[in-house]
């Protein structure tokens, strides 16, 4: 009895000190966003200056942002770029893993150090510095390729949403990469002894012994990057300026900022903020039980 | 374990609601009229207001008035320019209620936005309609809204039309004297170098277009009793879009933006040779091309009609005091000296903040001189031209910035080949209706 009661209270000691900063930093701004998603302004006169008051709203701002076109084209848009960035960058990070745990490879140290090192550099930084190599008139490569005789718009409407994938994957691939190694570091190396004796080729090795034991870091990097890819806000908002074709509310994360910061409607960027956090939430959920599903057919 | 998993649930429901009461705590807490705080100077004290703007050449002008005034000190912070992160910076201030300065630029399109949100102190109480006759009329009626005055002007920006005269005269080009005039002279640049243009229509910029929108004779907004009158899809500003749709169509204008590394660029290498713009261009011109230095001229701006001559206005600023400032008085007559004082102006003229709300500041200030730049031109004699011609009823509605955007946003799906200017502007209208709704304001189309 004595014994479980302290049990109790050591595990309320360890437990306190997260769900303190939990509390502090996650439930409650969540619950604030919410509050705040359904409440309005009422004003009087035409600058407000009779006075104005909060007003519960229901669900109206939530209304407004989804017959919004700018902001529903924004989730379209995010959407599309997921399908493309998600499947690029997890077969790009698992190829680079493959290629540094490789038993012929060379230099693995160094190479691996420079796939990660652009995840040190912030996103901000990173999107400015890609943006000197996409602005006509500035970037080297656009030199290049025109004296080759290629125009190209890296800026435009046709091709900015890949200018900004490029950016995130150089950013990431590094990172995830180095999820992934960490796991085929933890394999057994007696497994690969016992696959070459069964005659196994390297290419068999990687399929069948590699490849499923490396699926609980695929599946976690995958969810990285889901949440990751719709929540894209630096890498539009630093090439805006220098871009024609990205607008104020681009991505949803754009949108909400614009409302918020720009418009000065706080009550409709947080119920674009709760929508965009229920599409994360049902996205990387549905991933983990479709893949979880997979597991439990074998 | 089922025992636990239930009481666990009990507890969590607690510290939801917990987290909910705190929640709401907060929130009514905010909402309350917060005091102002406001408080008169004692002889003698020592005070420090603090100031935000980004306005080049301020600092020297705030460091005259600290050597000056030793009591009442004023501390700049340089923020961004207003609309790439100043304004939401000054917002987010007031929003949450700390950390807002006591003065702070705001452009003038951008005045009812804080006023709506509560975010200006009323200078009339100190004394502000005394200082009235020390500004230019039209720009004083930017800053008075009913019986209150909510900010001192700064400057304005009468527009005009800067070219390369050296390429000019070697194509056998005249500046144009009307918008026809301005694209046959687009077509003949094309004709001549396969890599210049006349100018760029930047698509982000909306609020260089709506200073040509006023020139047609557009007036966007206006107000009736307590309702606002939005009237953007005019036929004065649809002239001016399929004017530039024309251009853009022709390929006879670039559309790349303003402001940016690629512009500058094209400004130094004779890629882009003329540029409609405001008098505080020239400081613009002047630092990003200097290696063009004395090939530049200034023309009138283009006339739609050749009868009487019409310019606009292109941006202008103020000096105004934000909610909370604790010493609204010194804040005020700081906003004045800086705005007025002659020594004040040169300082604030030499870095090109624009052409000055003050009242006959031209003859015999700073920008009464020949520029080297413009190869001896004194080109203020030609904005001093401008200033006189624009139409001073023009106002602003408090969601300006977002009409901007719908602006920008639709100039661009125009240039990305998703319809054209003149959807823009139509798209524009029905938008900033909804955005006035939305704030809880009454809005009729005009």
């Amino acid at each position: 009895m004595r014994s479980r009661r302290s049990d109790r209270a050591a595990a309320a000691g360890f437990l306190a000190p997260f769900l303190l900063l939990f509390t502090a930093f996650f439930a409650l701004p969540i619950g604030y966003a919410v509050y705040q998603s359904l409440l309005a302004v009422e004003r009087i006169g035409p600058l407000g200056l009779g006075g104005s008051r909060t007003v519960f709203a229901g669900l109206s701002n939530y209304r407004a942002a989804l017959t919004d076109d700018a902001f529903l084209d924004s989730i379209t848009r995010v959407l599309l770029y997921a399908v493309v960035q998600v499947p690029l960058m997890i077969g790009l990070a698992t190829i680079l893993a493959l290629l540094l745990d490789a038993a012929a490879a060379r230099g693995v140290p160094f190479f691996r150090s420079a796939y990660f090192l652009p995840y040190g550099v912030p996103g901000v930084i990173a999107s400015i510095l890609w943006g000197f190599l996409y602005v006509p008139g500035v970037s080297p490569i656009i030199d290049l390729l025109d004296a080759a005789g290629l125009t190209v718009n890296l800026l435009d409407s046709g091709s900015v949403l890949w200018s900004i994938a490029n950016i995130v994957t150089w950013e990431f691939a590094g990172y995830n990469m180095l999820v992934i190694v960490a796991q085929l570091k933890a394999i057994n190396s007696e497994l690969y002894e016992a696959a070459r004796i069964d005659g196994a080729d390297a290419w068999q090795v990687i399929r069948h012994v590699k490849l499923p034991l490396i699926r609980p870091a695929i599946v976690l990097t995958t969810v990285f990057t889901i949440i990751g890819t719709l929540q894209l806000f630096a890498e539009p908002l630093v090439l805006r300026p220098t871009s024609t074709a990205i607008n104020t509310s681009y991505t949803p994360n754009l949108a909400a900022y614009t409302q918020a910061f720009v418009n000065n409607n706080y009550s409709l960027a947080a119920a674009q903020s709760v929508i965009l956090a229920v599409a994360a939430c049902v996205l990387s959920f549905g991933f983990l039980r479709l893949v979880g599903r997979r597991e439990d057919d074998r | 374990m089922r025992r636990t998993r239930g009481r666990w649930r009990g507890r969590t429901a607690l510290l939801f609601g917990l987290v909910l009461a705190v929640v709401i705590a907060g929130c009514s807490s905010g909402s309350d009229p917060a005091s102002t705080g406001e408080s008169a100077r004692k002889p003698g004290e020592k005070i420090t207001l603090t100031f935000w703007s980004w306005v080049p050449g301020v600092d020297k002008a705030v460091d005259l008035w600290n050597s000056e005034n030793p009591e009442v000190q004023v501390k700049l912070e340089k923020i961004p320019a207003g609309n790439s992160g100043g304004y939401a910076k000054m917002y987010s201030a007031l929003e949450a209620g700390t950390g807002a300065p006591d003065l702070a630029q705001i452009e003038y399109q951008e005045l009812p936005g804080f006023l709506l949100e509560g975010g200006l102190v009323d200078l009339a109480k100190y004394g502000a309609k005394d200082d009235a006759g020390k500004f230019v009329e039209w720009q004083w009626r930017q800053v008075a809204f009913g019986d209150g005055v909510y900010a001192i002007p700064q400057a304005s920006g009468p527009m005009a039309f800067f070219y390369r005269q050296d390429l000019f005269s070697r194509w056998g080009i005249e500046p144009p004297k009307t918008w026809d005039e301005f694209r046959q002279a687009a077509q003949t640049i094309r004709a001549k170098d396969p890599k210049a243009y006349i100018s760029t229509f930047p698509p982000g910029n909306a609020g260089w277009f709506a200073g040509l929108a006023w020139q047609a004779g557009a007036k966007w907004f206006g107000v009736e009793g307590d309702t606002w009158i939005v009237n953007i899809n005019s036929p004065e500003t649809r002239k001016v879009a399929e004017y530039w749709d024309g251009l853009v169509r022709d390929k006879l204008v670039k559309t790349d933006p303003d402001f940016q590394n690629g512009w500058y660029k094209d400004l130094q290498e004779g890629a882009i040779v003329g540029w409609v713009s405001a008098q505080w261009g020239d400081a613009i011109l002047a630092g990003n091309a200097p290696q063009t230095a004395g090939k530049w001229r200034v023309a009138p701006i283009p006339q739609w009609d050749t009868g009487s001559f019409v310019s606009a206005n292109w941006g202008g600023s103020t000096t105004a005091v934000l909610k909370g400032a604790k010493y609204p008085k010194e804040a005020k007559d700081f906003a004045v000296w800086l705005n007025t004082d002659p020594e004040s102006v040169d300082l604030l003229i030499q870095g090109g903040y624009g052409w000055p709300a003050a009242k006959d500041a031209l003859s015999g200030s700073a920008l009464d001189k020949p520029y080297d730049f413009f190869g001896g031109q004194k080109i203020n004699d030609v904005f001093a031209e401008a200033d006189k011609a624009i139409d001073q009823d023009w106002t602003w509605i408090p969601t300006t910035a977002a009409t901007y955007q719908h602006l920008g946003d639709g100039f661009q799906k125009a240039i990305a080949g998703q319809g054209t200017f003149v959807d823009a502007v139509e798209a524009a209208q029905v938008k900033t209706e909804a955005d006035l709704k939305a704030k809880g304001l009454k809005v009729k189309a005009g």
